[in-house]
């Protein structure tokens, strides 16, 4: 059984379908952080496999996928701590307690 | 392990990172979400080692398993009040699943169409000391921006979820 | 040959399947645990006896190996290592595996989270069985950590109660202090030869330049001692006892336990190849011989008398394996493991019964438990080393080894373990079977319960004439008991276990063991104390840790977040200066910028009442209607 890039993508896509439903569908914070941390992951499987089929002595794909780890992990942690912030104000981490982001 | 991707080893890890997404999204304790979420990371890092992308599989696990992970269970505990809060409703949401099911539908068709552009896997296998090399050399400046954009997130991090009314 | 792999892979599924349950029907198809171990049962019987004809020089009957992952340049792979030896420790742990599962059906029935009970079970033989046909010491290494883990998810598996909860820790950790031993020695090992296939290392070890084969077998022993429970890092095996009493039969008393001792018989030729390690085993094992059997003779908890005497036990191996009778070990470890299951399975029944684990609440047990009687009887005896069962020729073929290679210091070591394991056997069988009895409700265990321990007692009863066969099997000269070792040998059995009966089984007078107490005084204070192996720790290494940890926590709240106050306030005068150049400049831009978008915003305020979800939810179906666009137009 020879695994080509069509099956990477098509799992990373999968993987994003996953995150993406639940970014869109749960309710809490932390949860839809959770699914937009799959989300990346998805994003940087992707650019891992085809920097391996397509660039495998410049390795590209592995360098984005460093960079998006670095601003990913950057954006869980100011995520997490807007949840923490948000959660003293309003003792929910509720994405539906946080309405007050109008003109 | 280098020419080719094992097979079996995918089929096991793809089948336990879909697994632990989908445990995560079904479970309706949210901590359980979170060590479904550490499953599906390494599970990836597993992924990364079959790519012989090994320094990558080494981070993955290190920052995505140990550090995020752990950082949502912080949060998560910080913000629970009793152990009940943690369990919560199932929620379905139909303009969610449509939503899924068009981006579905949209990356089938992107895969079947161009997913063969990219060839067999090339014998040429990447290099965990160049990979070392060329980020020091040619990706230098991306890395030390990469650098300040961590400063720059560790300390707004602090800034927000300090305890304090003067903001 | 090829369905050896599904060995472990059978258990291993059962798992997969099992743990992604809810729990209502995880406990519903807790038997699909016991199918595994089952197939794993029938499947090592055909593995078992496609090798026995042969038997040839301990020659692999079948290795293959699948390569998994290349990291660094390194390749891993994982292999399956069909010999003699593999084949023999399979049959142990799927019978044994069978049996504790089949018992704990009966055993566990009650409890509401049994269905996660029996898959960790499941895993935890699989990883057993993943060991013993592993082909290379990293999967070894694997598979070995993975039983550490169900170790401590079992033992910690009532973790509603402190001393479950604080056991398992206490479990982990300790085998985590020979684990590093391992993974140092391990380090080594690739160091030297820059593989970890058995072939490859041990072919190699007889050249290695004698300080490294020393550094290495001694890291790999140190790591065994932590998983077999040998002094000094034996203190959790008797904690281990919360957990569930047929996971501690199967886990502490008959398989992982032995993984040490099976470890060091794998590694043998880097230990003979340095010789002052076979030494180093063989004191280790005396020492823990013999302490271990005399604590377990003042303990007063069933459980824990038995968890006392394995470590006597596995130190028994240590023992012969040092002495150069590295079959004698092995053989003991095999009826061990039957005979060690059996008692553990038996004390289960017990408990149940006499709702208590203190056999000094005990008593009269015979007449209401006739079933456990006998079995937890023949294990007994067979563990007391009485002929004709199995522990008696496995006993004889440990002193017989020793004698022969010149220990008589060892020897006479060994002989007194005997001496004092025929001595608290008889003093359990008797205060917990005879007397007046003491508690009221008594009753025989399950059908289920019952089944697996005469098996087991069957097996117990009979193995030990396989002796010769089973040296001949590993590919040694097999032959009998030496009639003069077996004479003295019995003669210390039955005058330890007539010790018992004068102590214990005569009358039932509680003076009895009081005056034993007082006449052995100190000795007896030491002896309780666990000879203060616990004290020390607690005192040497658990305190000063703490402290430390402490100071550093101290530290780490004065410096480091003082300099990330620091960095903090830095900035937030960064941006003051940055305010007031944005309040000169920028903003008479940035306000015309505004009045446009306000008018602009008035129209589409109607979609933005503020909801950050509802947001969310535009940017990512518009990110899709981007995608679908750019799919469409084609790239």
């Amino acid at each position: 059984m020879t695994i080509g890039p069509s099956a990477f993508l098509g799992l990373a896509a999968v993987l994003f379908a996953l995150g993406l439903y639940g970014a869109v569908a749960r309710r809490s914070a932390v949860m839809v952080l959770m699914s937009l941390e799959l989300m990346a992951v998805a994003v940087n499987l992707n650019m891992v496999a085809l920097s391996r089929f397509v660039t495998p002595t410049e390795m590209t794909g592995q360098f984005f996928a460093i960079f998006t780890m670095v601003v990913s992990a950057a954006e869980i942690g100011l995520g997490l701590a807007l949840v923490l912030a948000i959660y003293r104000q309003t003792r929910s981490i509720e994405l539906s307690s946080i309405d007050s982001l109008k003109g | 392990m280098s020419e080719s991707v094992n097979g079996v080893a995918f089929v096991i890890l793809a089948f336990a990172s879909i697994g632990g997404a989908v445990g995560m999204l079904t479970t309706r304790n949210i901590i359980h979400a979170a060590f479904w979420l550490l499953e599906v990371m390494v599970a990836v890092g597993g992924l990364y080692l079959l790519l012989s992308a090994e320094f990558l599989a080494v981070v993955q696990i290190l920052i995505y398993a140990g550090a995020v992970s752990v950082l949502m269970l912080f949060v998560i505990m910080l913000t629970l009040r009793r152990r009940e809060d943690s369990v919560r409703p199932v929620e379905v949401s139909i303009g969610g699943g449509i939503l899924v099911a068009v981006f579905g539908t949209v990356m089938y068709v992107a895969i079947a169409r161009y997913g063969d552009r990219v060839g067999e896997m090339p014998i040429v296998v990447p290099d965990t000391a160049a990979l070392g090399e060329l980020l020091f050399t040619q990706w230098a400046l991306p890395f030390e921006v990469a650098s300040l954009v961590l400063l720059v997130a560790l300390v707004g991090a602090v800034w927000w979820s300090r305890e304090g009314d003067d903001r | 040959m090829a369905y050896v792999a599904l060995i472990p892979l059978l258990p291993a599924l059962a798992f997969a399947v099992m743990a992604p349950l809810s729990r209502v029907v995880r406990n519903r198809v807790r038997w699909l645990g016991v199918a595994g171990v089952g197939g794993a049962l029938l499947l090592s019987l055909v593995a078992f006896a496609s090798v026995w004809p042969g038997g040839h020089e301990g020659e692999a009957a079948y290795h293959a190996s699948w390569p998994i992952a290349q990291v660094g340049g390194v390749d891993l792979s994982l292999g399956i290592l069909l010999d003699p030896l593999a084949a023999i420790m399979l049959l142990v742990v799927t019978i044994v595996g069978v049996c504790v599962q089949v018992y704990s059906l009966g055993y566990m029935h009650r409890d509401e989270r049994v269905g996660w009970y029996f898959a960790v079970l499941t895993l935890f033989t699989a990883a057993m069985l993943a060991l013993v046909l592993s082909d290379n010491f990293l999967m070894f290494y694997m598979a070995w950590e993975v039983m550490g883990l169900c170790s401590y998810l079992l033992i910690g598996f009532w973790h509603e109660q402190e001393a479950p909860r604080k056991a398992s820790q206490k479990a982990f950790l300790t085998t985590r202090v020979g684990d590093v031993g391992f993974a140092i020695g391990l380090a080594i090992m690739y160091a030297t030869v820059g593989s970890f296939d058995f072939d490859v290392v041990l072919g190699s070890a007889g050249a290695w330049a004698p300080g490294v084969a020393t550094a290495v077998a001694l890291l790999l022993l140190f790591g065994a001692m932590g998983k077999s429970a040998q002094v000094p890092l034996h203190v959790w095996l008797p904690d281990a006892m919360a957990g569930p009493t047929p996971a501690s039969a199967l886990i502490h008393a008959a398989t992982m336990v032995a993984a040490g001792v099976f470890l060091v018989a794998r590694a043998l030729p880097i230990f003979e190849a340095s010789g002052v390690a076979l030494t180093v085993t063989m004191a280790v094992g005396a020492i823990t011989a013999l302490l271990g059997g005399l604590l377990a003779a003042v303990q007063h908890d069933v459980k824990k008398v038995l968890a006392y005497s394995t470590i006597s036990q596995l130190g028994y191996m240590f023992l012969a394996i040092g002495a150069g009778g590295a079959i004698a070990g092995m053989f003991h470890l095999v009826t061990h493991a039957f005979f060690k299951s059996l008692l553990f399975l038996g004390a289960g029944v017990i408990i149940h019964a006499a709702h208590t684990q203190d056999m000094r609440e005990m008593g009269g047990l015979a007449r209401h438990l006739p079933v456990t009687s006998v079995t937890f009887g023949i294990g007994a005896l067979a563990l007391a080393g009485i002929f004709p069962f199995s522990g008696f020729w496995s006993k004889d073929e440990i002193l017989y080894a020793v004698w022969n290679d010149g220990h008589y210091v060892t020897f006479a070591v060994a002989l007194m373990a005997a001496f004092v394991t025929a001595f608290y056997v008889a003093r359990l069988w008797f205060r917990v079977f005879t007397g007046p009895v003491q508690t009221e409700n008594l009753a025989e265990g399950h059908t289920e319960m019952l089944v697996p321990m005469g098996v087991l007692a069957a097996i117990t009863a009979v193995i030990g004439l396989t002796a010769p066969r089973f040296s001949e099997f590993l590919g040694h000269a097999g032959h009998w008991p030496d009639p003069a070792m077996a004479v003295s040998s019995s003669v210390v059995a039955l005058s330890g276990l007539a010790l018992g009966w004068w102590a214990y089984g005569r009358t039932r007078l509680v003076l009895n063991t009081r005056s034993l107490k007082e006449r052995s005084g100190h000795a007896y204070t030491v002896l309780t104390q666990k000879y203060y192996f616990d004290v020390t720790y607690e005192h040497f290494i658990i305190r000063p840790y703490m402290r430390a940890a402490e100071s550093l926590s101290r530290f780490d709240g004065s410096a480091i977040d003082g300099a990330v106050n620091g960095a903090a306030g830095a900035w937030k005068r960064l941006t003051e200066v940055a305010w007031s150049f944005d309040g000169r400049v920028i903003d008479g831009f940035v306000n015309g910028v505004a009045r446009a978008a306000r008018a602009s915003g008035g129209a589409l305020r109607r979609i933005q009442a503020g909801r950050v979800q509802t947001y969310q939810r535009y940017v990512l179906g518009a990110l899709v209607l981007l995608m679908l666009w750019i799919v469409v137009k084609g790239a």
